[in-house]
């Protein structure tokens, strides 16, 4: 049923397994862990077996294009086992949000993924970062695009010779993967 | 309506990260009210037990536990961002906000599964979903349970790789208990093992290079020489030896507030403090925001440390130069021969390396002082002794002022009339201490930022009798403290000068390393400036880049000419030649020239770091035979003593300390000058009865 479901409690009862279809076409199967009726949120466990760790999904129950009922089962949740500790939780992010600002830092913003792939080869074995859609390495040299060995520039000779080998190879190797990938 | 089932009714609040209280309130209230009216009011209600749960109440719990995770939210476009799972909304809609998220799926390309080709945009620190845009939120691997939580601090601990500096800088770090470890009861024990190296004395000498060879016939090509400085074998080696022998013992008896130095001494005083195993030898030190070692995050500490060290560390007396320092002899008549010394300065680097080394290491990159003396101003400056950045300690000397005639250049250096007033000054870093307006102020551990910034000496000449006004080139930064230092030595008869009280009481309020007990310096502007008999003392060690010269030509001039460490006295010697002292050798340690004509002597040219510029009191030179043999330095708790004035000397007072009146007791220099020479006077003669050590002279 679309729409909202306010008045049918039953449904969403917790602990019903359910199958799941949903206007944006995402199907999926899970049990009931709590349905708030004013927020309209239906948090749905995937799968049917409750262990330590699980997928959730807080889905909002406008977005039910359609569901059928699979079975009841317990409430998945058990209410003695559950505790938060913020403080963890706190630290989790913290950690979260460093990696992913790292991560950040290796990925170029409005590069083609073919450049990004150069990058990423080129940085297991030298130091490079990006500027804007330059790639730099060993804060020296200059590889613009299309990232050729002829788009190397500055730094010294040595670390010209060396980026632009280096560029050369890995484009072989992307070549060479990718044409036997595809 | 059913009521709210929050306690604290908050309002709606659009993306409001959930406050810790707020939820756990809620949690708790939530919990606990069994009363609470359910949205799914039958089957909750058919819950059994006493936690009744409102399903908001879940609804928040689970979006807690996702917190910190990586989710992605569904939109409804159909676009599908992925990010870290910050905070939802309040109670009536449901939004979401996200950090550091970005888009993997763009729901105009429908169907599409691909990341875009490209990443338009850097990700976005906070994003937030509106509860009119979101559909799903999807989270992998969620712990909600204790169970979970559990499997989940593991693998994260797993995960993350505990580095010194993250230890160090996380302020929460988990801690974990540290077993002792027992070998395996199996393991076969070989007590010889263990052993073997511990007797470097060892009858069967363990030779590598003999062995490889036996065994495998290679032949080494090692030569110690390629790694180290040569050692020169002279006629003074076991001399340099037992001079080396003692500083090392000197030092390494030192007390220390550091654990492992002291530990490494042998020093148990920490035994009874409980100090645990782990702290003791290996801990990684949990500061805040320092590395490893906690050497960087605390460099006062331990630069302190190193400065007790090296000058001793007592509250009432300035650091102690641990290091003997010698002077350099004088030739009569004349120029110091750049040989001897060059032959001096190898030797005093040799015996005196770790004093020396020591004590450069603790100059701090800036440091002087000025001195008004009326006839001139010198500057004391305590240069940075190789790369040290942190010098605590520097030594200062304050010149004496000197006579009425020296300010004038065009004077012949014929005149004898020469008082280098030389105070040496070791201060504690840290300590900026303005001196009162006749002392020279010393700033130390000025960390590099301004070196290079000359010295200009003199700009006050004065007419010898004026009270001296302080040409203070104040570094700011922290300057000795040790100006009291200074008065101790100074004689005690001399006339108006320093206003010494000043500045004692200007330091009391510091760290004081001062000696409470020394004299204070007097300036004497009527003592006869020094002339030394022969040619000026020779700098004992070189000043590296510091164009410190002294004029000595110009007896009128009034020669405050620093001696950088090591330097023994230089006054300039009216007769002599100024002495030019070339750059021995690349030495850390100043390097003092002379420049024979110099410029007015005033200023001082200093170049790059700051050196520490040493003030020989003038002196009157009594005769030109004269030889007073160096001062030694000084006593663990006496912080300096100079030598003012040969009529001090002579008179037996000012510089004689009170527990020997007979000894003359004095140390010109600081660092980089070799050995100390401890002098016996008889008050009231001119002559040296015996001189301890050997080498420098200082002729007065």
């Amino acid at each position: 049923m679309e729409g909202q479901v306010g008045g049918s409690g039953e449904e969403f009862a917790v602990g019903c397994l359910l199958s799941i279809k949903t206007t944006l076409g995402d199907e999926f199967d899970g049990q009931v862990m709590a349905f708030d009726r004013f927020t309209n949120m239906l948090v749905i466990q995937e799968g049917l077996k409750s262990g330590p760790r699980r997928n959730i999904r807080l889905l909002n129950a406008n977005y039910i294009k359609d569901f059928s009922f699979l079975g009841q089962a317990d409430d998945p949740l058990d209410p003695k086992k559950c505790f938060l500790d913020l403080s963890r939780l706190q630290a989790r992010e913290h950690l979260a949000v460093r990696q992913a600002e790292a991560d950040a830092q290796r990925i170029g913003v409005g590069v083609t993924t073919e450049a990004q792939n150069i990058f990423d080869a080129l940085s297991k074995t030298l130091p490079v970062r990006w500027d804007k859609t330059v790639i730099v390495v060993m804060n020296e040299v200059r590889v613009s695009s299309p990232y050729l060995p002829e788009s190397v520039s500055g730094g010294t000779a040595a670390a010209n010779e060396r980026v632009k080998k280096v560029l050369e190879f890995e484009r072989k190797r992307l070549q060479a993967r990718g044409s036997s990938q595809g | 309506m059913p009521p709210k089932s929050t306690a604290n009714g908050f309002g709606r609040r659009r993306g409001e990260r959930e406050g810790g209280t707020r939820l756990e309130s809620k949690s708790q209230s939530g919990k606990s009210n069994s009363g609470r009216v359910t949205t799914t009011g039958s089957v909750i209600g058919s819950k059994s037990g006493s936690c009744a749960v409102s399903s908001h109440d879940k609804l928040l719990y689970l979006a807690s536990c996702l917190i910190g995770l990586s989710v992605e939210v569904q939109v409804k476009g159909g676009s599908v961002y992925a990010g870290i799972f910050h905070a939802t909304s309040d109670e009536k809609d449901f939004g979401v906000i996200l950090k550091m998220a970005r888009l993997i799926k763009d729901g105009n390309f429908r169907g599409q599964k691909t990341v875009a080709e490209f990443v338009s945009k850097p990700p976005s620190k906070n994003f937030i979903i509106p509860s009119s845009e979101l559909v799903q939120v999807i989270a992998k691997d969620v712990a909600v349970t204790r169970d979970g939580f559990a499997n989940e601090l593991q693998s994260d601990k797993q995960r993350e790789l505990m580095i010194d500096s993250l230890i160090s800088q996380t302020r929460h770090v988990e801690e974990r208990e540290l077993e002792p470890w027992i070998p395996d009861e199996d393991v076969p024990q070989l007590p010889e093992l263990e052993n073997i190296f511990d007797d470097p004395w060892n009858s069967k000498k363990w030779d590598q290079f003999e062995t490889n060879e036996t065994l495998f016939g290679v032949k080494t090509t090692f030569n110690e020489e390629l790694y180290t400085t040569k050692l020169l074998r002279g006629p003074q080696t076991e001399e340099l030896e037992k001079e080396a022998a003692r500083i090392a013992r000197e030092i390494a008896g030192e007390d220390t507030q550091d654990l492992h130095l002291a530990e490494e001494r042998g020093s148990s005083i920490h035994e009874n403090l409980g100090i645990d195993e782990e702290t003791r030898f290996s801990s990684v030190y949990r500061g805040t925001g320092f590395d490893d070692s906690g050497y960087e995050e605390d460099e006062d500490i331990v630069l302190n440390t190193h400065n007790n060290e090296t000058f001793g560390d007592s509250s009432g007396s300035v650091d102690q130069i641990s290091t003997d320092f010698a002077i350099a002899k004088s030739s009569d008549g004349g120029q110091l021969s750049s040989s001897s010394f060059i032959v001096d300065e190898a030797q005093t680097s040799q015996s005196d390396g770790t004093g020396a080394d020591l004590y450069c290491s603790e100059i701090p990159s800036r440091n002087f002082s000025t001195l008004d003396s009326e006839s001139r101003v010198q500057e004391n400056l305590l240069g940075e002794c190789g790369g040290n950045n942190d010098a605590k300690d520097f030594v200062e000397k304050q010149p004496l002022p000197e006579d009425a005639q020296l300010p004038k250049s065009g004077d012949s250096q014929s005149s004898p009339n020469r008082e280098k007033a030389g105070t040496i000054k070791v201060g504690r870093s840290a300590n900026a201490t303005p001196y009162s307006t006749s002392h020279v102020l010393s700033k130390g551990n000025e960390k590099t930022s301004s070196h290079g910034e000359p010295v200009d000496v003199a700009a006050s000449c004065k007419a010898p009798g004026e009270p001296q006004s302080v040409n203070s080139r104040g570094r700011p930064g922290s300057s000795a403290s040790s100006n009291s230092d200074r008065a101790a030595a100074t004689s005690a008869s001399s006339g108006p000068g320093l206003s010494p009280s000043s500045s004692m009481g200007s330091l009391s309020s510091e760290k004081s390393t001062l000696n409470p007990y020394a004299k204070e310096f007097k300036l004497n502007p009527n003592a006869k400036s020094f002339t030394p008999s022969q040619a000026s003392a020779r700098p004992l060690s070189p000043v590296a880049d510091n164009a410190f010269y002294h004029p000595p030509n110009v007896s009128a001039v009034p020669h405050m000419h620093g001696l950088p460490v090591g330097f023994g006295m230089g006054p300039s010697l009216a007769a002599q030649q100024p002495v030019i002292y070339p750059q021995i050798a690349p030495m850390q340690s100043p390097q003092t020239y002379y420049h024979p004509h110099g410029p007015q002597y005033g200023q001082q040219m200093l170049v790059g770091q700051s050196r520490p510029v040493f003030y020989l009191p003038n002196y009157q030179p009594v005769s030109n035979s004269h030889h007073l043999k160096v001062l030694k330095c000084l006593t663990k708790d006496e912080i300096i003593s100079w030598l003012i004035g040969l009529e001090h000397l002579c008179g037996g007072s000012a510089l004689l300390t009170e527990r020997n009146p007979e000894r003359l007791l004095g140390i010109i220099f600081w660092e980089g000058s070799s050995a100390v020479h401890e002098i016996a006077i008889k008050p009231g003669s001119k002559k040296v009865l015996r001189d301890l050590s050997s080498s420098w002279d200082m002729i007065l």
